[in-house]
């Protein structure tokens, strides 16, 4: 271990992840819970911002497991929406059909998706760079339109009613929102992953990964099984994207074949790349900024009577910038001297 | 019969997907980028046509040969603003590849704003006429004259690009700089005006597709996005970097297309392509008649 940081999560600064969980934790609950403790007219934090956090959760969740793949490993994915979206379908089939408890669906929507991919893991083991881009870009969409087109998944008007997870009790009836239970259950998911990375980074496995992101072929003849690790990296970004969509489809009590669409898949790319590969603190600002700059901008967008929408403007701008200032992201591991180098 | 009517329906489509996979490939080849805001320079091609249509009363083939410089100079436009920075810092092609992504999006969007985002139709360009091709047992096979004339002005059009590529210098360099594009730097060819002719090229293939499908379906903001990715699709498929391949395979997925949706589902139709995409770079990664490409350590 070349690393000698004490604490495995490295924020900004001195801020550890473990400090940082601490601080966040209380922060959070006082913010959830305070309109709940102490009756107020109106409530402390709109049910509008709750919703805002609920998504920033998420989506920090999936940044978090595409920067495995993509950060850590090196493999591009434009395909990770089909995993969120499979985890959040299974999840969303399994308690409306069959009725089986929340977190028995929860937990084998996490465990199928690691199953389901490796099949759209296998292509990066023929093919790379540009083409895998592509090819997990069309697993997406074509899981898309099987969605779309198959009856028993709702076709398109999606899986209504899903019902919500209940934990002593149903989320809905906790906290004044009904959003507060999905907000700290979404933290600790996030937390749990975030951990998980953290650990990953240093451990044999994480320095596989580097070592094939670095060079495949050194890594292959260092001794390193470049197509164990990448199935490996593929799987344990679809378990963690399949936990995040079995909560999404709860939470939002509706599923439906946008999830698993390109449009999902770019904006999580995008998050990725904006706050930083390989750095944890990097994806949840990434994910915060991503999720957030569209709400501003439609507040924005109203103030001013702009006839049009400056998120979808902004966004195409934001990537081509960030990739010209920083291409490896706000907090991202400053490796743009090696990786011009290759590639 | 029906069948045979299904594979007809299928060529003119087809053609205009080898158009749009020969500006990926010919990009592709020499830069070594996926350019993705060529779904988005298609879309330019066909406003650019549609506008010179309905506003200012061009034929056809004049709309189509305006709409194809147009987007030539915008291809060109985006290759200076936004890609040549990047290639003259030496970024990794992965920053090249995001680049292209949001600049597509911004394209899209900013047709979207610009052009409001609904749906609209190509006046009649031609009186149709129903042309049949053969009669069998008083069963006839037809094909209207709009599609015949859309095939034949493809055609020409590849006839055009296989003649430059072959037989002119600036062709001959491409070809080259196909092959190792840093050594032909060394020979004394400037390579960033043959990125320019390259771009060109791309944009103007890309822009007689965008008003030959405006000829034939309706035209939105964001039809380059599906176009696009198919045009990539028949790129791989036929082997990147290789015309005659995409040329094949355009044709191919056009007639595939049209019998997906005749005879399994037309909700399948869009997702035909990638399907085989997939199972082609699976299996053949250097596609139908690309020709395999070494990995250097």
């Amino acid at each position: 271990m070349v690393n000698t940081n004490t604490s495995p999560v490295r924020f900004p600064g001195r801020l550890t992840g473990r400090t940082a969980f601490f601080i966040a934790l209380p922060v959070l609950l006082a913010v959830l819970f305070l309109d709940t403790v102490i009756p107020t007219e109106s409530s402390v934090v709109s049910p509008y911002l709750k919703h805002i956090l609920m998504m920033w959760m998420t989506y920090s969740t999936l940044t978090l497991s595409l920067n495995i793949v993509t950060g850590y490993t090196g493999q591009t994915s434009l395909g990770h929406a089909a995993f969120f979206g499979f985890g959040a379908f299974t999840s969303a089939v399994l308690t409306t059909v069959y009725h089986v408890p929340f977190w028995v669906a929860f937990l084998v929507a996490g465990l199928v998706t690691a199953l389901f991919a490796i099949p759209l893991g296998a292509p990066a083991l023929r093919i790379r760079g540009h083409f895998l881009v592509v090819v997990t870009y069309g697993f997406g969409e074509v899981l898309r339109y099987i969605a779309l087109n198959t009856d028993a998944l709702g076709g398109t008007s999606g899986i209504p009613g899903v019902p919500a997870p209940s934990f002593f009790w149903s989320f809905n009836d906790i906290g004044r929102s009904g959003k507060e239970a999905y907000i700290l259950a979404g933290f600790l998911l996030l937390t749990g992953v975030a951990y998980f990375v953290s650990r990953m980074e240093n451990s044999p496995t994480g320095l596989a990964f580097a070592a094939i992101r670095e060079d495949e072929v050194a890594a292959g003849a260092m001794g390193v099984n470049p197509s164990y690790y990448k199935l490996l990296a593929f799987s344990l970004a679809g378990l963690f994207a399949g936990f995040a969509g079995s909560l999404h489809a709860s939470y939002l009590t509706f599923v439906s074949s946008d999830l698993l669409g390109s449009y999902q898949s770019i904006l999580i790319l995008t998050m990725v790349v904006v706050g930083g590969t390989r750095s944890i603190a990097g994806s949840i600002l990434g994910a915060g900024i991503v999720v957030v700059a569209p709400e501003v901008l439609k507040y924005l967008k109203e103030l001013l009577h702009l006839p049009f929408d400056p998120w979808l403007l902004m966004y195409g701008l934001l990537l081509v910038i960030m990739m010209r200032v920083r291409p490896d992201g706000i907090l991202g591991a400053d490796n743009a001297r090696k990786a011009g180098r290759r590639r | 019969m029906v069948f045979l009517q299904q594979v007809v329906n299928g060529i003119a489509l087809g053609g205009i997907y080898s158009l749009i996979a020969i500006g990926w490939t010919t990009v592709f080849g020499i830069i070594g980028m996926i350019n993705w805001t060529h779904g988005e320079i298609f879309m330019i091609g066909a406003f650019t046509g549609y506008f010179l249509i309905t506003k200012f009363h061009f034929t056809l083939m004049p709309a189509l040969l305006v709409a194809m410089v147009v987007s030539g100079i915008a291809a060109v436009l985006v290759d200076r603003l936004a890609y040549r920075p990047l290639r003259k810092k030496g970024s990794p092609r992965l920053a090249l590849f995001i680049t292209a992504l949001g600049a597509s999006t911004f394209l899209r969007y900013s047709a979207s704003t610009l052009w409001q985002p609904h749906a609209r139709a190509y006046p009649a360009v031609m009186d149709m006429k129903v042309i049949t091709l053969f009669a069998f047992h008083g069963q006839r096979i037809t094909m209207n004259n709009l599609q015949l004339a859309i095939f034949l002005i493809t055609i020409v059009i590849m006839v055009g690009l296989q003649f430059f590529i072959t037989r002119t210098r600036t062709g001959k360099a491409m070809l080259a700089a196909s092959q190792d594009f840093e050594t032909v730097g060394l020979m004394g060819v400037e390579a960033e005006n043959l990125v320019t002719v390259t771009f060109m090229i791309s944009g103007v293939l890309g822009g007689a597709a965008g008003v030959l499908v405006g000829t034939l379906y309706a035209i939105d903001p964001l039809m380059g996005a599906l176009a696009g990715l198919k045009g990539w699709a028949v790129a791989v498929i036929g082997g990147v970097g290789s015309i005659s391949g995409s040329m094949v395979s355009g044709v191919m997925l056009g007639i595939l297309e049209n019998l997906t949706s005749g005879y399994i589902s037309t909700g399948f139709k869009d997702a035909i392509g990638f399907i085989i995409m997939m199972l082609t770079l699976l299996m053949w990664p250097q596609g139908l008649m690309g020709s395999k490409v070494e990995d250097k350590v």
